[in-house]
């Protein structure tokens, strides 16, 4: 139960601060999440 | 025992790079290019006495197109006529305000005074940051290969001081620009450069923010057009007996164990060697012309997952007047905002509207012996076009888009433009698949942001195939003329180290 409060406390503030970033931080931010799942494959390339 | 040491597939700038430089390691090597002429998207045509360049329009750190003329016991000066360009360019912003950058330092400090004095001390910052972050990328990041961790470890142990600048590479291009200026016109000046890597100002990574400060090192023209560099890698490799073959398509890279063995053309000959490299976009390469049973799955689904970079629509005007513009490079910018807008809300939906940003390249402004007497050659590199436009395609409106950007430039840039048109062509991104062979129109071959970037780059000395080498833009360092240099020397070191 601590560790799910916990958990939900991080995510609380990542949630806030993503909301103070400026729309072109979040457009970056938002590109590299959009490709992070290939990472590993790409490793192998 | 096979026909040649080594085969390059693709005669662009890495190909032939790559070619000469494994000639003069005493290699007896083929060149095959499909296409009629050489240099990729490096390269010049001719058309009724006027020569017009493809796509590269300008050199940008020379120093590093040296050292593979160095390694051949010559140099870029006397291999290739090049002529000074200064100005580095003249931005001229929305609201018709300019602003120039010669290469003088002190020179371009004066015209951001009269622009922007608030931000002259935050220019001379980024231009601090910028001048150690250089000297600290050409001694270690340009021709050290990246293909592992252990590579990416080594190449800053090469170099400690670059990681005083780790925090450009995760950062982007507009805010390692807004952390050091504030004044939005000349923030709109230096934003189109992030174009120049193919990514808005938003996304591309910091690090490529050192490209407008870059250029006050010197920026060239290769005097007859820009195939005077591939033309010169090519003179290079020839002295040492490299054989250059045009008109050459290469379907399948034949494959035995693991390793390549040959290459099969479209009219069905087989040339085999002991050393395949590749010049060619890497995704083509390894999803349609190696058999997919030599690749494992993880490979493959990364290979796969490869976004194609922007394409960029250009149109050709011969003109029979001097166009009223100073510089050989003329940037038609919009703010830094609407440029990354542009990329979020049309280009990557599919629109391409007639207003426009770009750059005007005046190449006659740097040499006159390009065009007839008295005419001039501009070629206009416009805003990133989508390979698939909504709803119809580049093929159907090619005409209707190329009057109605001419009509813009017209009213906005180039007043009386239409009355000076001798010749006007337009090549779409759909050209640029069909005459490069460059999928989707792609100009740097694949995207460059971080999840692209070294070791999750395709490597340079394949993973998959044995004794296969890839150079060009879709591998490390990335597109680029000096980069896809840099690609070629890596892929010769390697070559001289793993297949002796």
């Amino acid at each position: 139960m601590k560790a799910v409060r916990i958990i939900a406390v991080i995510a609380g503030c990542l949630v806030i601060l993503y909301a103070t970033l400026t729309k072109s931080r979040k457009q970056f931010i938002k590109n590299l999440l959009s490709q992070a799942p290939y990472l590993i494959p790409r490793y192998f390339t | 025992m096979s026909d040649y040491d080594v085969i390059v597939i693709g005669a662009g700038i890495g190909g032939l790079c790559a070619g000469a430089l494994l000639a003069h390691q005493g290699r007896k090597v083929l060149v095959l290019e499909q296409a009629e002429r050489v240099g990729g998207c490096c390269s010049t045509y001719e058309l009724n006495g006027y020569r017009i360049d493809i796509g590269a329009s300008i050199i940008e750190f020379p120093q590093v197109i040296n050292w593979a003329f160095e390694r051949m016991g010559t140099t870029f000066r006397k291999e290739v006529d090049l002529i000074a360009v200064d100005p580095t360019f003249t931005a001229r912003l929305h609201d018709g305000t300019e602003i120039t950058f010669p290469i003088d330092l002190e020179k371009t400090k004066e015209e951001i005074r009269k622009l922007a004095p608030e931000d002259v001390r935050g220019w001379e910052a980024y231009a601090k940051e910028m001048d150690g972050f250089l000297k600290a990328a050409l001694d270690g990041f340009f021709v050290t290969p990246a293909r592992s961790l252990w590579d990416v470890c080594k190449l800053f142990a090469k170099t400690p001081s670059l990681l005083k600048y780790g925090s450009l590479f995760f950062g982007s291009y507009e805010g390692v620009l807004r952390k050091h200026l504030k004044n939005e016109k000349l923030l709109e000046a230096l934003s189109f450069h992030s174009f120049y890597c193919g990514l808005p100002p938003a996304i591309l990574p910091g690090h490529f923010s050192m490209i407008p400060y870059a250029e006050h090192a010197g920026i060239y023209y290769a005097r007859g057009g820009m195939i005077g560099i591939p033309l010169g890698f090519q003179k290079c490799g020839q002295r040492k007996g490299m054989e250059v073959r045009l008109n050459a398509t290469v379907e399948k890279v034949l494959v035995e164990d693991r390793t390549a063995k040959a290459v099969k053309l479209s009219d069905g000959t087989v040339i085999s060697a002991k050393v395949i490299v590749s010049d060619i976009n890497s995704k083509t390469l390894y999803t349609e012309m190696i058999d997919q049973n030599n690749l494992s799955w993880l490979a493959r689904a990364g290979y796969k997952s490869y976004r194609y970079s922007m394409a960029t629509p250009m149109i050709y005007l011969c003109l029979d007047y001097a166009p009223p513009l100073k510089d050989h490079h003329t940037l038609m910018t919009v703010p830094m905002q609407q440029m990354n807008d542009y990329w979020f809300d049309q280009y990557e939906k599919g629109r391409f509207p007639a207003e426009q940003f770009g750059i005007l390249s005046w190449t006659t402004r740097s040499d006159p012996s390009l065009a007839p007497a008295g005419h001039h050659i501009i070629a206009v590199t416009l805003a990133p076009g989508p390979y698939r436009l909504v709803g119809t395609t580049w093929d159907k409106e090619k005409e209707t888009i190329k009057q109605n950007v001419i009509k813009y430039l017209e009213s906005k840039y180039l007043p009386g433009l239409r009355d000076h048109i001798v010749h006007a062509d337009f090549s779409t991104p759909v050209d640029f698949e069909r005459r490069l062979r460059s999928p989707e129109g792609a100009i740097y071959a694949l995207r460059q942001d971080l999840t692209n970037a070294m070791m999750f780059r395709p490597s340079a000395k394949s993973k998959q195939i044995k004794r296969l080498y890839l150079v060009g833009a879709s591998t490390h360092p990335g597109g680029g003329v000096p980069t896809v240099t840099a690609s070629a020397m890596i892929a010769s070191d390697l070559i001289a180290q793993y297949e002796s």
